[in-house]
């Protein structure tokens, strides 16, 4: 090769090298890459016991290290003759949000960005048209006449699209009706965020930050263990309290009793007895055949 | 132009596209980033899980100074507490009563004392039937009337209900009427919501970056 050659070689070569390593800069932004042992963790449905464990180990690891605060981490699984369905009186909402925050923290989200699982619409009274709704009221005192309130979060859909789309399997139904994400397996494509009619999914656009004396060190694997940038997540019925046979965190919080959680196929549950007794009842966009399990109700 | 020289004209304009390029990448240009107001944590009043009152049986419960409730401390035995009215009809409470506003009903149907309270026995309340009840059970007295209600609280769709659904594992523990219901003014109180989503722009902000910064 003679020297024009490898001179004009080199120069094309290291431009063009210079603006492909330029064009890559966004990578220099993320700051939350895996650890090898994470990268090679199997899919959850193939875990031996003996996996998880380890698995949980590593988790109550990484969350002391970065919490400093050591969590207890369970691989929570559903319980028989169970299946979950949400209630919701829309004459008692009032709109106060504090389910919205209760969420927050029972479900160590992230503080800033601040991800919110449960969002809250002010509608106009005598519709149920969500074109009119307003996400960001934010008057002195609530509620304000002429509205009410309705609060949307995942909707736990008997045929979920979230599912359908999912092409690597991170996110599945489980037999106790709650749709769970597998947070080591999602790829953040967002096809489930886009397939969702409710906007019921969120992303993880940055890595979480959650102050450290807010972090809840009661997690489950499928729950609300602390998520890293680029996975999506949603409200999964506070699965680390609805598995151990408690109630949902925005359930204990509402002030007004407006929210009902429970066993549908206990005949003795209050959700039993709301669906056979009260009248009215709202699936959202029942049209779309997603069946939520979550039905809004009017009563006197 | 030779051959030699065309391809040296390519090569250079290339080069050159490439440099610009990578320059604009490195100094970002077209990608800006305006600085987002940092989100404050929540007030930890939202996440208060304690009901506005405390009913008579919490106060039972938690064994705490029930001197307010002995009502023959000022009123007489034998005589029952005289009901005074305005020239509309209404109710005037008595000033020793300073904390009680009626309300209760629409157009005030049912601010006579005596519809709950037993003159005779003040300790005592009087559900119409002629029942009489303690302080602690103020859900039937209030149930004689609100009969749905009533009938939705016990099977646990009306009000608040927390602890465990799954009974078996767990206690319930259910809210009494007077937990959330001011007896005498029952209207649900009216609060300040909690702050709502925090979107990446002010709403109703204009596109484009503040003053200059990056």
């Amino acid at each position: 090769m003679d020297r024009r050659s490898f001179l004009r070689t080199s120069a094309v070569l290291t431009t063009g090298l210079a603006a492909l390593a330029a064009s890559l800069k966004p990578l220099l932004e993320m700051n939350d890459f895996p650890t090898m042992e994470r990268f090679l963790q199997k899919y959850y449905k193939e875990m031996t016991p003996q996996d998880m464990d380890k698995v949980l180990r590593r988790i109550e690891n990484e969350v002391e290290q970065q919490y400093g605060l050591r969590p207890h981490v369970r691989d929570l699984k559903p319980m028989n003759g169970v299946e979950f369905v949400y209630c919701l009186n829309l004459t008692r909402c009032i709109g106060c949000r504090k389910c919205v925050h209760a969420c927050v923290a029972e479900n160590n989200q992230s503080r800033d960005p601040e991800i919110q699982y449960i969002r809250v619409l002010r509608l106009p009274d005598g519709s149920l048209d969500t074109d009119k709704a307003e996400h960001f009221y934010a008057p002195d005192s609530v509620p304000e006449k002429g509205y009410f309130y309705m609060p949307v979060q995942c909707q736990q859909c008997k045929n979920p699209p979230c599912v359908k789309v999912c092409p690597v399997h991170a996110t599945w139904q489980e037999k106790d009706g709650i749709t769970v994400i597998d947070y080591d397996w999602c790829i953040g494509c967002r096809y489930c965020e886009a397939a969702c009619p409710y906007w019921a999914r969120r992303f993880n656009f940055t890595k979480p930050s959650i102050p450290k004396e807010r972090l809840n060190p009661e997690m489950a694997y499928l729950g609300n263990r602390p998520r890293r940038q680029g996975v999506m997540e949603k409200c999964h019925f506070c699965l680390q309290r609805t598995r151990a046979g408690r109630y949902p965190a925005c359930l204990e919080v509402c002030p007004a009793g407006a929210r009902k959680f429970g066993n549908v196929l206990d005949p003795n549950s209050e959700v039993s007895y709301i669906l056979r007794s009260k009248r009215v009842f709202i699936q959202l966009k029942e049209e779309m055949g997603t069946s939520p399990r979550f039905f809004y109700y009017f009563d006197v | 132009m030779t051959a030699n020289a065309k391809t040296g004209l390519t090569l250079a304009i290339v080069c050159a596209a490439f440099s610009a390029l990578a320059l604009a990448f490195l100094a970002d240009a077209g990608g800006t980033r305006w600085p987002r107001p940092a989100i404050p944590l929540v007030d930890t009043n939202f996440l208060d899980k304690a009901t506005t009152r405390r009913s008579y049986a919490d106060l039972v419960r938690a064994g705490e100074d029930l001197s307010d409730f002995d009502c023959y401390a000022c009123h007489d035995k034998k005589k029952p507490p005289p009901l005074r009215l305005d020239t509309n009809g209404n109710i005037i409470v008595a000033k020793e009563h300073p904390d009680i506003v009626m309300g209760h009903g629409s157009h005030g149907r049912n601010n006579n004392c005596f519809n709950c309270h037993n003159e005779t026995n003040l300790v005592l309340l009087q559900p119409r039937d002629g029942r009489e009840l303690k302080f602690e059970d103020t859900p039937r007295l209030c149930g004689s009337c609100h009969g749905p209600t009533f009938r939705d609280w016990e099977a646990g769709a009306h009000g608040r209900t927390s602890g465990y659904w799954d009974r078996s594992l767990g206690a319930i523990e259910r809210k009494q009427c007077v937990n959330c219901h001011n007896p005498h003014s029952p209207r649900f109180p009216s609060r300040k919501p909690a702050p709502g989503p925090h979107p990446l722009r002010e709403i109703g902000a204009t596109a484009g970056p503040q003053t200059g910064e990056e």
